[in-house]
């Protein structure tokens, strides 16, 4: 174990000696082509807060469409209930005469 | 480090005219953060990445997340923990790397590793490329977590707490993952070993 600590901590200094001799500067156009995307993230998480907003608000309108339908359905087949049972009235009273 | 260095720069300034979408002021941050973030990225850099591309997603990740900047760190290390953290999943994306055995090692890189094993001669300048290469080649072998407590500790000698600011991890997990890797590169070596006689 020793032995390995010995010849790891010698390999890690001599491979700390080395220095790269790469550059170092951003590229030309990085810079402008990062900041551009990044706005356009910006701009896009703006509308998908919106379209987020957006998509809850049509959810809910469909709910409220779907419920008012539901209800205005039962309203008018009652109605059309009444309208037959009146029109039963009408021929009871036919009958009658 | 570069940045450090760069003390006529209104960082401050700079990150308030960022804040109101100004995008000179953006290109501005980029330019002054690339030494920085590169520097940590060619040091951990996945295989088959493109060092421009993973640069280029740790500063969209930097914009992403600018309005999380509180100002309790400096701004270079707040910058610096989201490129290690980006890096590391970008290696934990990656599949594991095959077994390293002796042949897969160039000549010079052979050379080095049994100069220190057999403590033969002590290394030259020359030697700093091929054993740069071996180390990073024996830290493929770790898990991405392994790897950046090993390459933070040995390599760029950091203590433990910079490791834990870096990296977001407590102090004692560090000390474990450092414990466990330093175990797992001891068995490394038994094997090159192992395969170099054979």
């Amino acid at each position: 174990m020793k032995h390995h600590k010995q010849s790891w901590q010698k390999l890690v200094a001599t491979a700390r000696a080395y220095r790269d001799p790469r550059e170092a500067a951003a590229p030309y156009g990085f810079a402008v082509r990062v900041a551009s995307q990044a706005s356009v993230g910006r701009a896009a998480g703006t509308w998908g807060l919106l379209e987020k907003f957006a998509l809850r608000g049509l959810i809910a309108a469909c709910t409220f469409s779907l419920v008012a339908i539901a209800f205005g359905y039962s309203t008018a087949s009652g109605e059309h209930d009444d309208e037959v049972a009146s029109n039963d009235i009408v021929g009871e009273i036919l009958n009658l005469s | 480090m570069q940045i450090m260095a760069d003390e006529t720069f209104d960082l401050a300034g700079c990150l308030n005219r960022v804040r109101q979408q100004d995008q000179s002021a953006s290109r501005a941050l980029v330019e002054h953060l690339y030494p920085l973030v590169i520097r940590i990225v060619r040091a951990r850099l996945p295989r088959r990445v493109a060092e421009e591309d993973l640069a280029q997603d740790i500063f969209l990740k930097m914009f992403t997340r600018l309005a999380q900047y509180q100002g309790v760190v400096p701004f270079s290390h707040w910058v610096s923990r989201i490129a290690v953290t980006t890096c590391i999943d970008q290696l934990r994306a990656q599949q594991r790397r095959p077994e390293l055995r002796w042949a897969d090692l160039s000549a010079s890189q052979a050379e080095v590793l049994d100069n220190v094993l057999t403590d033969a001669r002590d290394e030259t300048p020359s030697d700093a490329l091929a054993a740069h290469e071996l180390v990073h080649k024996l830290l493929g072998q770790l898990s991405p977590a392994d790897q950046t407590v090993i390459r933070m500790l040995d390599l760029e000698q950091k203590t433990i707490a910079e490791i834990s600011q870096f990296t977001g991890w407590g102090q004692s997990m560090i000390k474990v993952r450092a414990f466990r890797a330093r175990r797992k590169l001891q068995k490394l070596f038994q094997t090159l070993k192992e395969t170099e006689k054979s």
